[in-house]
């Protein structure tokens, strides 16, 4: 409800608190992994967290990186409000992606349409590969996380042969087309960065997803089946439908991120395995941000900023790449499990206060 | 004498602030029946569950023969001697009931299960304090009374000297009251001691000899059981008086719904009733009347068309629902109060705003161009919470947040915010306060004045007696016997149809079916 209540805001503070409670341990354990690996972990440590801001290109990376994990946490959110556990952006991603790039190398590509069209088309490729694992589900009974991470694995492979036989330039042995047209890539906000239209792209994709969630009757619909699917069927609510359709909706957004990704001046063209696994991290921004639309992108930002100084930590200092992989995973670890019952008992625990009321994270909205 | 167990100012508060015991005093003396009665909401399953070491206390101290003790977990508790039987039984429905007896401390053959040891010690037991229970059979063939007797022989098995039964008349007909009460009283013959806990107050009396009072989370007072009547008791529990007298019928309409050889079955192709007959007029309530599991709540889930008819048609004012949606059916005038609150009713996580406009959503009230109008839900959701006084900190709360009773009034409000043809109601009032019993029960026959007609269905006969223009019985999927209901008809004779020990002529059934 648009109804500020207090309870709202008492949620806000919660949920915002505890995020920066595993933050905060996140690092602490990082600092351990530095100490245990770098000769000079003072510096290492600076880096993680200073390395985002220290140029305009590597602000670029972490503004790009957070439009990105935007995307791919709201395409998360919408099918886990509904409560359906589909892992298919990955494969969105892929979809949308080569279908973003097909129409960047035809014809279109040279004019000024590039850019919509390609986007249209990568939002529709991703909504039919959504589409399926619902489908198959409502009509088959299909187990939405095996049929969608199945059919990751198939995006990933088809797209990566035709780059490797059809669409790489002939004779070059690369493993990527050519650039596309200028037309058919975004345009820099910061010229010289990765600060492009993709940033732009994601905030109005995050309104569009609450605008859906909370102000229309199927968004409404969507949450009641995914709070509780007997009282949708009792209150005579369609949530076979629903269940589709919100795969399918979160699957335009999973191809939307597939045309940011080819489209955006990171690539501008279309590689092998282009993601690097992004898609996925969308699930712990959707976890964090509690699956609500408008906590995503400040999820992201924090979460994006990690993510770039821990990178940029592994080519600047001397700690071991392996170890960077490391400490993200025990970062999205600790952020993840503060967010579970149990772990929020612990957390409770180490800093002496009371658990908080179980029943109020769900109270607002 | 001194008493064998104390609890001395009990206190537990809950994570999330709910304070469930504060200062609470119980003292048991050894071979007496105590009972421990309030309101739901009162403390008492919390101070049961102290007592039986599921729950720690947070302030207080427990004494068992003056000693204190503590317990960390169940099995130190039965460890010294006490036992509990559940409202919810554990059994295991394919194992027989001596194998659920001694689950778990099995007597031995050398590292072989001693079977015939196992079923002599439970025959024994069984006899000894007047259980009636056949070790052989396998429980889930057994009725719900036997059960909960196999549940009592598990605790009796593990030498409980003290046993507390949490509100165990709650599933049984009147009959089975009666011979669980032979039971207790051959219990504490035998020197056990028995802990009551219920909110039935004729039962109480019937069978304690002591009876200690919980209101809020806080001991009202203990009391001897032939010092009280059920009215004091009853004054004592609520802090108040209270009336609970329903108006009835003035006089009943038009046929309004009709059903006509209704046959249900289960998934797995098993019949859950046949040969289902009934018309409910508008203006009048049909009570349906039944232990639990007869056919009665999947009577009500095929009218609300969730539940497919395996035969037979359901007629509201002439329309056959068979075909309908559930959302049709609603257009229709249906509307339904589900047995579950919490699994059905509602989705707690939801506001209760949303929670009030759900079933309405292709209403062009709430919902125009597929874009929801949140003011006119908004006030949608002021208005429902005032007349119904529903209490909460607002529209934009969850319903999880609310307590039990006020749960049930959203869900009430909702169904009834506009005049229904036909209501269908199950356990309107379970698990709920005797404030909002109250108000629930005034605006179910509010609703019937309104002109609905109602089908209720209730665990309380209590509840039926006191609301429904006729009854009928229903016994293994069966239609076994109709009444107009008067001043005349008993809990006790309604118990012998519900359990099947007599049967009605063809000719009054027929008459009191109309």
């Amino acid at each position: 409800m648009s109804t500020t209540s207090p309870s709202r805001w008492k949620t806000i503070r919660n949920e915002t608190g505890r995020a920066l409670t595993a933050l905060v341990i996140a690092l602490a354990v990082a600092l351990v992994v530095i100490l245990l690996t770098s000769a000079d972990p003072g510096a290492a440590f600076q880096t993680l967290l200073t390395a985002p801001l220290s140029s305009n290109r590597t602000m670029g990376l972490w503004i790009d990186d957070v439009a990105k994990l935007t995307l791919t946490g709201l395409a998360f959110s919408l099918v886990f409000q509904a409560r359906q556990f589909s892992m298919g952006v990955q494969g969105q991603v892929y979809m949308g992606g080569l279908f973003a790039a097909l129409i960047a190398m035809s014809p279109i590509g040279a004019t000024p349409l590039a850019i919509p069209v390609a986007m249209l088309a990568a939002m529709c490729a991703g909504a039919v590969y959504g589409f399926i694992p619902g489908y198959a589900k409502a009509r088959f009974g299909a187990s939405e996380i095996v049929s969608s991470l199945m059919l990751n694995y198939i995006a990933i492979l088809v797209v990566n042969y035709l780059i490797r036989a059809h669409l790489a330039p002939a004779g070059t042995g690369q493993l990527m087309t050519a650039k596309f047209p200028d037309t058919a890539i975004f345009p820099a906000i910061l010229p010289g960065t990765r600060f492009d239209l993709g940033i732009i792209i994601a905030l109005v994709a995050t309104f569009a997803v609450w605008f859906l969630l909370y102000r229309t009757s199927w968004g409404l619909k969507l949450r009641l089946v995914g709070h509780n699917p007997k009282f949708a069927e009792y209150a005579g609510i369609r949530s076979s439908f629903i269940m589709v359709s919100a795969m399918t909706v979160a699957g335009a957004f999973g191809g939307l991120l597939g045309s940011v990704f080819v489209q955006g001046r990171a690539f501008g063209n279309l590689a092998q395995n282009f993601d690097g696994n992004l898609a996925f991290e969308g699930i712990l921004i959707a976890i964090v941000a509690r699956s609500r639309p408008l906590a995503v992108p400040v999820v992201a930002l924090a979460y994006g900023y990690l993510r770039q100084g821990a990178q940029l930590m592994g080519i600047r200092t001397d700690v071991p790449t392996e170890m960077i992989s490391v400490v993200q995973a025990i970062i999205i670890l600790l952020v993840a499990s503060s967010f579970s019952l149990p772990g929020k008992k612990l957390f409770a625990g180490l800093f002496g206060r009371k658990p908080t009321s179980a029943a109020a994270p769900e109270a607002a909205q | 004498m001194a008493p064998l167990l104390e609890a001395i100012s009990i206190g537990k508060t809950y994570p999330g602030g709910t304070v469930a015991n504060d200062g609470v005093n119980l003292s048991v003396s050894a071979g007496e029946v105590h009972a421990v009665v309030g309101e739901n909401g009162a403390g008492k399953s919390t101070l049961m569950k102290i007592l039986f070491g599921i729950e720690q206390p947070d302030r207080g101290e427990i004494r068992l023969d003056g000693k204190v003790v503590s317990f960390a977990n169940p099995r130190e508790a039965i460890d010294h001697g006490i036992g509990m039987v559940f409202q919810h039984f554990s059994l295991v429905p394919s194992f027989s009931v001596y194998e659920n007896v001694v689950l778990g401390s099995e007597p031995r053959n050398g590292i072989k299960f001693d079977r015939r040891e196992a079923i002599e010690k439970v025959r024994a037991l069984s006899e000894k304090f007047r259980l009636a229970v056949d070790p052989l059979p396998p429980v889930g063939q057994l009725p719900v009374g036997q059960q909960q007797r196999v549940e009592i022989l598990k605790a009796l098995y593990r030498d409980a000297r003290i046993l507390i039964l949490d509100e165990p008349t709650a599933v049984l007909a009147p009959q089975e009251v009666e011979e669980l009460f032979v039971a207790v009283r051959a219990l504490v013959a035998q020197g056990r001691t028995v802990i009551f806990i219920a909110h039935k107050l004729p039962e109480v009396l019937e069978i304690s000899d002591r009876i200690t009072v919980m209101r809020g989370g806080k001991t009202v007072g203990s009391v001897n059981a032939r010092d009280v009547t059920e009215e004091s008791l009853a004054t004592m529990m609520v802090g108040r008086e209270i009336a609970l007298r329903v108006e009835r019928a003035k006089g009943r309409g038009e046929l309004a719904c009709e059903v006509k050889a209704l046959k249900l079955t289960a998934e797995s192709g098993v019949t859950i009733a046949q040969d289902l007959n009934l018309k409910v007029h508008s203006g009048e309530i049909l009570g349906l009347v039944g232990v639990e599991g007869n056919g009665q709540a999947e009577l009500l889930e095929a009218i609300a068309g969730l539940r497919p008819l395996a035969d037979g048609v359901i007629y509201l004012n002439g329309t056959s629902l068979g075909p309908k949606s559930v959302l049709e059916r609603r257009e229709l005038g249906l509307a339904s109060i589900p047995e579950d609150r919490i699994a059905r009713g509602l989705a707690t996580g939801s506001t209760i705003a949303e929670n009030l406009v759900a079933t309405r959503l292709a209403d062009k009230r709430f919902v125009r161009n597929g874009l929801l109008d949140l003011k006119a839900i908004k006030a949608n959701a002021l208005s429902l919470i005032e007349r119904f006084s529903i209490r909460s900190g607002g529209p934009g709360y969850a319903a999880g947040t609310l307590s039990g009773g006020n749960m049930q009034k959203v869900v009430v409000a909702r169904e009834l915010s506009e005049q229904p043809k036909l209501l269908l109601v199950n356990q309107p009032t379970r698990g709920v306060d005797l404030g909002a019993t109250q108000f629930i029960w005034k605006s179910l026959t509010d609703a019937r004045d309104g002109g609905a007609a109602v089908l209720l269905s209730s665990a309380d006969l209590s509840e039926l007696l006191a609301l429904s223009d006729r009854l009928i019985v229903f016994y293994r999927g069966k239609i076994v016997a109709a009444f107009v209901n008067s001043d005349d008809l008993t809990a006790e004779t309604l118990g012998t149809y519900m359990l099947g020990l007599s049967s009605q002529d063809p000719e009054s059934m027929r008459a009191a079916l109309q």
